[in-house]
């Protein structure tokens, strides 16, 4: 290369460098707008469109009531309380078919099978009654509720409703620092947490998605509802006259659902506001035109991608458990259990926060599924109580057909109206279920919000119940 | 009521729930956001020697570009801290060859230049990571970028940069010296020195004092924007910004620098009312975003097919007041009023 031509690209290349402060820093935004611009000439002038079309237009007809002050919240809640009812109702008689085939007549038949192959009793009590039972329980539990409610979800979200309830709703949720659409994937909470989770994928915005994942756990799931409404009517129900029982019962159970929606609100509030300040955060919510929904298509999606997905997770981290429930309760050293050694040593905390040891090894070894909590409770307490003639054996989780016994059973465990209340505080205020902090790791892609999703409302759930204890316990009189 | 276990002989509901109390008030005193302990802790941490040295060498290469000399209370100011430390900080850098005494007047040397350029390079290009890359809000970039340009390696400062498309200037309109120590001054004239009338172009807007800049960022004022002064009296300085008659006191308004509007005057024409305020039914046109709609966000409505030119149509408001639904290229999309405002529409009647 000659003298010149080096003498000749340095002043090209000063030259670019003086141009460069001179045209400053709007370049890049002027570049991109012009590509866009350019983008849309081309479609205007190579997209043809139908004439105008004779239209009276169904679409906004339809956006102007769903929206409107008078009748868009009515109608929001008129629908979701009847998905909610036909989902409460309609899973029912399958759950209870379910349970009565696996755990009621399949159960005993492998156990037999078992013992006349001449298995030792404790494979097939790690297997049978560990492993196998508390799959059966958290699909019979699990599967119809949500068979139920995620199709009907899903219809409504094809037809192109829910993007409008996004709408209506997205003010008290901007309030919150939070996206309009976490109104749906805390809807779908209330189905599943794990599947609430995976529901924040309609959320763009990543400030606003994490901090749906991180607070869809107060959105009461499908795995808890049975628990409250059980305590609720054991203890909450049974202070109040007979007549009203079952109405002040059920007002316990939404009231603490409506809770948990504050809760998930005030939540949002403080991450938006602490360690999630300055993260990234755009808001657009499309509002597509209405579709008849697809049936079939809507069937498929929904038990493949939702129900099935989150049901396969649940028997994953469901059977292990199974095992490990057993076995606390089968090993034992020193004259008692490694469950009653447990217990006796968690019993000072629980105390603490008005609940007891049993609840608490239990939260601890069901945390796979909600849903064999109570079971696990229920067995425990007959365990450390040394009961007789309740229960199914040592190790086996079972559930009593009838409230009033389970009721008898718990008063023997030395439960009292503040256990209720604090256990129904505590179900709704823990560490969300495995399958869920497994599902929050795989969205997020970060071990620490995973962590702070699971430890954030069990700290919440320690304070609220020991200050509840504290008080109660000043107000009604220790001892 | 289920008695106490043994563990607890000693309880007692009352002092178990003073003792809560107590160590709820204990935890907020350590860790409250900004005020805890913790957060006191790591601030007092922050201001090391080498942090001292650093910030000792970029106020001498801003006064050297504004043309002014150093004396050891202006340092000891920008320092905050004593005269002492100042004097301490200053015969650690004569050490270290990074300054000089010339002529009764301290001066930088060339490797103390280069080092000063490099802490305000690596601090405007992370002011403007945060305005573009991040939802920080306006009034927290410096500070944060006053920490983060002592920990910066010279790599991470030029992966920065190069992600961010190798700016030139910050979001403040004050230019990035290149990794070379190049850079051309913004050359503009504090706002109070132009006659009324005049219309001018904002070039530069200075980050500190906080509270000062709070009330510039408050009112809208972004670098590039064209204002039209109104009136100047001791009390105030009146200006229109984007249509809106301002107003500010003499000292905030000098910290906004502008120039006139010499080299392209095209853009002169103040922008029209913005969309939030098109009532519902009615439609526009797009005449631009502002600037101060950046990053992801501005990327956003571009891909929404929000530009310059584009019909758009407010359809419905929420039943909550916010957001509205607005009909763009046969769709329809809802935004929020804080997104809506920075979207400005064709003054009615206009065509262009």
């Amino acid at each position: 290369m000659n003298r010149s031509t080096t003498t000749d690209v340095d002043r090209l290349l000063q030259r670019a460098r003086d141009l460069r402060w001179q045209v400053g820093g709007s370049l890049h935004d002027h570049m991109a707008e012009a590509i866009y611009a350019e983008a849309a000439r081309v479609a205007d002038r190579a997209v043809t469109r139908p004439g105008q079309q004779p239209r009276f237009d169904w679409d906004r007809t339809l956006d102007r009531i769903v929206t409107s002050r008078l009748w868009g919240f009515p109608l929001m809640l008129l629908l979701f309380a009847s998905v909610f009812w036909i989902t409460i109702v309609g899973a029912n008689f399958p759950s209870r078919w379910l349970a009565s085939l696996l755990v009621d007549t399949l159960h005993p038949a492998l156990k037999q099978l078992a013992a006349g192959l001449g298995s030792p009793g404790w494979l097939s009590g790690l297997l049978l009654d560990g492993a196998y039972l508390a799959t059966a329980w958290v699909v019979s539990v699990m599967l119809p509720p949500m068979a139920i409610f995620f199709p009907l979800f899903t219809m409504l979200e094809d037809f192109g409703y829910l993007p409008r309830v996004a709408f209506n709703l997205d003010r008290l949720f901007q309030r919150a620092g939070a996206h309009g659409k976490q109104s749906l994937s805390m809807m779908m909470g209330f189905g599943c947490n794990a599947a609430g989770v995976v529901a924040t994928r309609i959320i763009d915005s990543p400030r606003e998605r994490l901090i749906a994942m991180i607070t869809n756990n107060f959105a009461l799931c499908n795995g808890r509802w049975p628990t409250q409404i059980l305590i609720a009517s054991i203890f909450i129900g049974a202070t109040a006259p007979p007549v009203l029982a079952g109405l002040v019962s059920a007002a316990a159970v939404v009231g603490v659902a409506l809770f948990g929606v504050v809760l998930s609100l005030v939540t949002s509030w403080g991450l938006s506001r602490t360690v999630l300040r300055g993260a990234v955060s755009t808001f657009s919510l499309e509002l597509p035109p209405y579709r008849p929904p697809r049936l079939l298509q809507t069937l498929y999606t929904s038990l493949i991608d939702r129900t099935l997905y989150v049901l396969w997770r649940a028997i994953v981290f469901a059977a292990p458990a199974g095992v490990v429930i057993w076995l606390v309760a089968n090993v034992s050293f020193g004259g008692s259990s490694l469950a009653e050694h447990i217990i006796r040593w968690l019993d000072p905390v629980g105390f603490l926060i008005g609940l007891n040891g049993v609840i608490l090894l239990a939260y601890i070894i069901a945390i796979p599924a909600n849903e064999i909590v109570i079971p696990t409770v229920l067995m425990l307490t007959v365990l450390t109580a040394r009961l007789t003639g309740v229960g199914e054996g040592t190790g086996v989780m079972f559930e009593l057909e009838d409230a009033n016994h389970t009721r008898t059973l718990l008063l023997a465990g030395g439960w009292t109206v503040l256990t209720g209340v604090n256990l129904m505080l505590f179900s709704l205020l823990h560490n969300p279920c495995s399958t869920t902090i497994y599902t929050i790791y795989r969205e997020s892609g970060s071990v620490k919000w995973t962590v702070v999703a699971a430890l954030l409302p069990l700290a919440m759930g320690l304070v609220a119940t020991f200050f509840v204890a504290q008080v109660w316990r000043l107000v009604a009189g220790f001892g | 009521m289920s008695p106490a276990p043994a563990s607890l002989t000693t309880y007692d509901p009352l002092t178990a729930l003073a003792a809560g109390l107590a160590s709820l008030a204990l935890l907020a005193w350590l860790f409250w956001p900004r005020r805890g302990l913790l957060a006191v802790w790591k601030r007092f941490r922050r201001a090391s020697a080498r942090v001292l040295k650093e910030d000792a060498l970029k106020h001498l290469c801003k006064v050297e570009i504004s043309g002014g000399s150093v004396s050891l209370t202006s340092l000891a100011g920008a320092l905050q801290s004593s005269q002492n430390t100042a004097a301490a900080v200053i015969a650690e850098l004569q050490d270290a060859g990074l300054i000089e005494a010339r002529e009764g007047a301290l001066r930088l040397t060339a490797e103390g230049r280069r080092y000063g350029l490099g802490i305000i390079r690596a601090h405007r290009i992370w002011e403007r990571h945060l305005a573009e890359q991040t939802g920080v809000a306006e009034a927290d970039w410096h500070e944060l970028a006053e920490r983060e340009e002592h920990r910066l390696s010279a790599d991470q400062t030029e992966a920065l940069a190069a992600s961010l498309g190798h700016p030139t200037h910050d979001p403040h309109g004050d230019p990035i010296p290149t990794p070379d120590g190049e850079f051309v001054p913004h050359g503009g004239q504090p706002l109070g020195t132009f006659p009324v009338g005049q219309r001018v172009r904002v070039v530069h807007i200075e980050d500190e004092p906080e509270s000062l800049y709070e009330q510039i960022v408050a009112e809208g004022i972004y670098p590039g924007q064209v204002i039209e002064l109104t009136g100047m009296t001791n009390h105030s300085v009146g200006f229109l910004a984007d249509g809106r008659p301002r107003q500010l006191t003499p000292v905030v308004a000098a910290n906004i620098s502008a120039d006139l509007l010499a080299r392209d005057a095209a853009i002169g024409a103040p922008p029209g009312p913005a969309l939030p305020t098109l009532p519902p039914g009615e439609e526009g046109v797009v005449q631009l975003i502002s600037p101060l709609c950046r990053g992801a966000e501005r990327r956003r409505l571009l891909d929404l097919g929000v530009l310059p030119g584009t019909r758009i149509r407010a359809e419905m408001r929420s039943p909550g007041g916010d957001p509205t639904a607005y009909r763009v290229r046969d769709s329809l999309i809802a935004l929020r009023r804080d997104q809506a405002r920075h979207v400005h529409l064709r003054p009615a009647g206009t065509t262009a």
